[in-house]
């Protein structure tokens, strides 16, 4: 075995509580299917046969009774529960299960939907014998109206810069705009190293990671690291050209008193697989090299190395923002060859169900209904004369007559009283909407009495 | 007012009917430095020559075959020589389809000037190209033209200029190491963002504002090597007109993107991949230059190729790139390796072993001579079993025998040396006297011939010392100019470039202490390495001051400058002077002192720099500050604590320091179990006491 394949779905998502207050992340439809599904589904097709899944109590229940997940995943899931009080990163995670992993991970974030290669990144991975090779994306525009937020999303967002040399595979630099106040600052040897550094901002951080196995064995002797993406990443990225890393030898005899501790995590970074000796040979007997302009070794006698595979399209959703949840359940059915009407579904003669909407089993639909651009989840009940433009319906929503819903999203069991007119709302899950309402951009949801009027 | 409106009208008139305007060049044929002194004390450097044609040529040459018709030759030093040169040349006769005006002045004093006085005169029309005396290219710039052009098309008069480049990455022989450049572009409209020369910098810089333009892809470029050619719209004579204080054109380029929000111009800038051009800055570009033109990198300018079309100058190229010129002879059992240039009549002995050398006209070479990269112009002798590494030997030179030249050695004209000498690396002989130059420091560029003959009066004053050129030798040695006081803030230029200190090394040392820094600290871990190198540069000013007696009010403009150099708060340089100046004592006398030496030490530093303090410590915070630094600096060093109450009664009296902030400090909760031991000394609870009844027998009085 190669790679682990290592899923994160513990994560609470918090970015969009207003979906996720009773749905975890992992369960939310997309499509009609759990979000956790798409992850599971990249995995399997490349050929994982086995995937450790992080997660919480909750959705392990889920997992093991959720009849599509059965059906489709033949991979065998093996499910570490973390408790959800515990307040765990990613890297806590990754060190929790570190007696499980054998090999180089992948690591996956269970909120990510993309049609990537996947080779592309292990390519990338193999290639460069790298300690880390990550996933990138160029950002998608959301053009969807997103419920009860008002105006356009403000542009003054914090950017993400991300320095690759030419080639644009090898990462160099990598900062948050909110960390350079100060100016973007490169270290000249860097420059000399890989004279051309391109800077891109708009990237997507897909948020799947291989890893060697020493990372994470560093991970379990540096305890203070918590997050993958947030310290792990920044720092692998920014080790690539410390001193200390590429000549170990001498700096560990000069330093050895003041920097044991530092030269003992250095150590393990760097402790590799057995081959390492053999690459090291076919390195020095090639006369490859990584670089143009000068004839020094290939990296730079630089050990680690750190590389992304940047999407120029395709598609790469996160779904971690109620705007990316509504873009992704746009997007994700044209993937599908599933029939947009699931056999189960009762749908009548005299009803009017675009090629661009898709309903769930078990549904009822009656007759006068128009649903164009819609997802409709499983055992929903959609009565006469409803009018469905742009918007999610999750499972076990009740619609009554006459209703209008348009660009909203209706999470799980929510009914929508008789003729009400919904605009770009969000109806919470278990929400009751009077009938005859008239809602606009609104966000309705929790149990607090001045909805129920 | 009205003028400029004038130009502009002009300027919009010239874009409407610019096909019908015949590209036009601006060559400077200054290089309004001294980096080619002495050499260029008897010949301007666009005449040097270089594979045996004038560096001038080239650049003509290069302007012509680009599609040039019409070219501005503006002299300033010896412009009569130039003047001279190019009436011979075939760039004035009635045929050539470049016209070249030659326009003099002795007023030039920079490209600011030359530029002026191209805006004044309204020479140009249209865009031109802008270049020195000594570039050396093949670039063809016409689609870096064209690109100009519709940039300017497309958005009137923003992009006044587009800089050409060349790829030559770090460690290509081309880099020149003082153009160490580093460019920020827009990634997709390649308008340059940020133009920093990176030599003796660590860390390279960006603002953030460049990062705001709405792009999302910019390239860091550190591959770039300036050419030196620049397409210029009308509008740069104008802005240098503007801008009285713009001298180069790196002025003008940084001059630009500062205020590129305030007047809306732009910079572009073309990377050629294939083209050749570099700028002949220093001898170490010269003898790069010259050995990529015999190695044929700049074809089609060969030396073979004799396109300055100069009679006698046609010469045969054979294999390894030996090229002979007619008329040459060669001695039994002598060896031309390789890239071998030798001028017409040049005789060469036997048994000579010549590689990757240029050789001028009518030469005579000895027996047994080895040259290996060694630049000799015309009219030199060189007598038997002399041996020369990479070298230049001017014209009419005299090599006697068994002379040994070391690297980078040059011969000025009219040098003799020998016989039986071996000069050292770098030497420099002229046969003028180093000392002729400081005087005439005010006049030089004006002072023309008449300087010449005025030198040799001196110089008939003066001695040869046949230590430094042999007992028949001719000629003084001028000291390598890096002991030059540096009146110009410009690095220590010396005629072979920069002295190039291995600085892998000193790199490798900030990495290894970045490489300590662990996973807590952030990025912005530089701003460690700024404190301590500001906190050694205080201390070296406070140093200096002592010893030379600088006033405290230099001080401090001194100390407020550091500040603003290293970007420390103010907070930041109160702690730090505090820390330098307690510690001053140990860093004079060693560690190992007494407490009673060490206030006695101290005290009298205080009193000194008593004002510098006040200038920092004005209000009660940093007061408290000042105090907090000091216990800190005496929690280290726990054996001197009585001294501490002597240093706070001292500047209690110079009033550095008030009661209260004292009072207030002493009484702050300390958190260490130490800095409570530290309040509990002795002495300083009788100080404190002693201030209590001060305070309050003084609000007695009152």
């Amino acid at each position: 075995m190669e790679l682990q394949a290592v899923l994160m779905a513990a994560g609470g998502g918090s970015r969009m509580m207003d979906l996720t207050y009773n749905t975890p992340k992992p369960l939310l439809p997309v499509g009609n299917r759990p979000l956790i599904w798409y992850p599971l589904n990249l995995l399997e097709k490349v050929g994982f046969e086995e995937v450790i899944v992080i997660t919480t109590k909750e959705v392990q229940k889920a997992l093991s009774t959720d009849q599509r997940l059965k059906t489709d995943v033949k991979m065998r899931l093996d499910v570490v529960c973390i408790q959800e009080e515990a307040d765990m990163g990613t890297a806590d995670a990754l060190r929790h299960i570190q007696q499980k992993i054998k090999t180089d991970i992948l690591v996956v974030s269970c909120d990510l939907i993309t049609d990537v290669a996947l080779h592309e990144v292990v390519d990338l991975f193999r290639a460069h014998s790298a300690t880390l090779s990550m996933l990138m994306s160029k950002v998608h525009e959301f053009t969807e109206t997103v419920p009860g937020q008002k105006g356009k999303k403000k542009a003054g967002e914090q950017r993400d810069f991300v320095g690759v040399d030419v080639t644009g595979k090898r990462l160099l630099f990598m900062a948050n705009e909110a960390d350079l106040d100060e100016g973007l600052v490169l270290r000249k040897s860097i420059m000399r190293k890989h004279p051309r550094m391109l800077i891109k901002t708009g990237l997507l951080d897909a948020h799947l990671y291989c890893l060697k196995r020493s990372v994470v064995d560093f991970l379990v002797h540096n305890k203070s690291v918590t997050s993958i993406r947030g310290e792990l990443v920044p720092y692998l990225v920014r080790k690539q050209f410390s001193k200390t890393l590429n000549s170990q030898n001498a700096t560990e005899d000069s330093e050895r008193n003041q920097k044991q501790q530092d030269a003992h995590h250095n150590l393990e970074l760097l402790s590799t697989s057995k081959d390492e000796a053999l690459l090291q040979l076919a390195r020095e007997r090639s006369c490859w090299n990584d670089h143009r302009g000068d004839m020094s070794e290939a990296y730079h006698g630089g050990k680690l190395r750190c590389y992304v595979h940047i999407m120029e399209e395709g598609m790469c959703y996160r779904v971690n923002t109620l705007a990316a949840y509504i873009e992704a359940n746009r997007v994700v059915p044209k993937l599908f060859e599933d029939p947009p009407i699931h056999p189960a579904a009762v749908v009548s003669e005299r009803s009017l169900v675009g090629s661009d909407s898709i309903i769930g089993q078990l549904c009822h639909i009656s007759d006068r209904t128009s649903i164009k651009r819609s997802n409709v989840g499983t055992s929903t009940i959609i009565k006469e004369k409803v009018k469905i433009t742009n918007s999610i319906i999750m499972n076990g929503v009740t619609i009554e007559e006459g209703c209008n819903i348009q660009g909203s999203v209706i999470c799980n069991n929510a009914v929508i009283g008789r003729g009400a007119d919904i605009k770009y709302c969000l109806v919470g899950s278990g929400q009751r909407v009077e009938p005859e309402a008239e809602r606009t951009n609104e966000v309705i949801v929790g149990s607090d009495q001045l909805m129920e009027i | 007012m009205a003028g400029k409106a004038g130009r502009q009208s002009r300027s919009r008139k010239a874009d409407k009917d610019e096909e019908e305007h015949p590209l036009q060049a601006v060559l400077v044929a200054d290089s309004f430095n001294r980096r080619f002194f002495p050499i260029t004390k008897d010949q301007p450097r666009a005449l040097l020559p270089l594979a045996n044609v004038s560096m001038i040529d080239y650049t003509l040459e290069f302007l012509t075959s680009t599609g040039v018709q019409e070219t501005f030759v503006f002299c300033c030093w010896m412009s009569s020589k130039i003047k001279e040169h190019l009436q011979k040349s075939k760039w004035c006769r009635p045929t050539s389809p470049n016209v070249v005006h030659v326009i003099t002045s002795d007023l030039y004093r920079s490209l600011g000037d030359v530029l002026r006085d191209v805006d004044a005169k309204a020479l140009v029309r249209s865009d031109f190209l802008l270049v020195y005396g000594d570039v050396v290219s093949n670039i063809d710039v016409s689609q870096a033209l064209q690109e100009h052009k519709q940039r300017r098309n497309m958005d009137k008069n923003v992009s006044v200029m587009t800089m050409i480049f060349k790829e030559s990455p770090p460690g290509h022989k081309t880099r020149c190491e003082e153009d160490d450049i580093i460019v920020a572009i827009d990634g997709k409209s390649k308008r340059i963002l940020h133009y920093q020369r990176a030599q003796a910098l660590k860390r390279l810089h960006f603002p953030m504002n460049i990062f705001h333009s709405g792009s999302d892809e910019f390239e860091i470029r550190f591959d770039l090597l300036d050419c030196h050619i620049s397409i210029c719209s009308p509008q740069v004579a104008e802005l240098f007109t503007d801008n009285f204080d713009y001298q180069t054109r790196n002025d003008f380029v940084r001059g630009l993107l500062v205020n590129e929000e305030i007047l809306g111009n732009q910079i572009h800038l073309h990377v050629t991949k294939d083209g050749y051009g570099a700028r002949v800055s220093n001898l170490l570009m010269y003898d790069t230059v010259s050995s990529d033109t015999i190695r044929r990198w700049i074809y089609p300018i060969t030396p073979e190729a004799n396109f300055s079309d100069q009679e006698g100058q046609s010469c045969t190229h054979s294999r390894h790139n030996v090229y002979r010129e007619p008329g040459v002879s060669l001695g039994h059992g002598s060896l031309m390796e390789e890239n071998v240039l030798i001028g017409r009549n040049t005789v060469i002995g036997a048994n000579c072993t010549i590689s990757n050398t240029v050789i001028g006209a009518n030469c005579v070479i000895g027996d047994n001579v080895t040259l290996d990269r060694v630049y000799i112009w015309n009219r030199v002798h060189i007598a038997d079993d002399v041996k020369v590494t990479q070298s230049v030997i001017c014209d009419n030179v005299e090599v006697k025998h068994r002379v040994v030249l070391n690297e980078q050695c040059v011969l000025a004209y009219n040098v003799v040396v020998g016989p039986d000498i071996t000069l050292p690396e770098g030497t420099v002989l002229s046969m003028h006297h180093p000392d002729e130059e400081d005087d005439e420091d005010e006049d030089e560029f004006l002072s023309d011939d008449n300087d010449v003959g005025h030198s040799k009066d001196k110089a008939k004053q003066k001695v040869f010392n046949p230590a430094e050129v042999g007992s028949e030798g001719k000629g003084y040695r001028w000291k390598s100019s890096s002991l030059d006081e540096t009146e110009e803030d410009e690095l220590a230029e010396c005629i072979w470039g920069l002295v190039l200190n291995a600085d892998p090394e000193s790199d490798s040392e900030s990495e290894v202490s970045e490489g300590s820094h662990d996973l807590g600290s952030h990025p912005a871990s530089p701003e460690l390495d700024d404190v301590k190198v500001f906190q050694n540069e205080v201390h070296g000013t406070l140093q200096r001051g002592l010893d030379e007696n600088i006033t405290c009010d230099n001080l401090v403009l001194e100390i407020n400058s550091l500040k603003y150099a290293y970007n420390i708060s103010l907070q930041e340089v109160m702690q730090i002077l505090v820390r330098v100046v307690l510690e001053f004592p140990f860093q004079q006398q060693g560690a190992q002192m007494s407490t009673a030496q060490y206030s006695s030490h101290l005290l009298p530093l205080l009193k000194k720099w008593a004002p510098v303090f006040k200038n920092y410590v004005k209000r009660p915070q940093d007061q408290l500050d000042c105090l907090a630094s000091m216990e800190e600096v005496f929690l280290e060093r726990e054996a001197h604590w009585a001294a501490l109450v002597k240093v706070l009664m001292s500047m209690y009296q110079l009033e550095i320091l008030e009661e209260e902030g004292i009072m207030h400090w002493f009484k702050q909760s300390s958190s260490t179990e130490k800095s409570q031991q530290l309040r509990r000394n002795q002495g300083l609870l009788k100080f404190i006491q002693w201030l209590q009844e001060a305070e309050e027998s003084s609000e007695g009085d009152e």
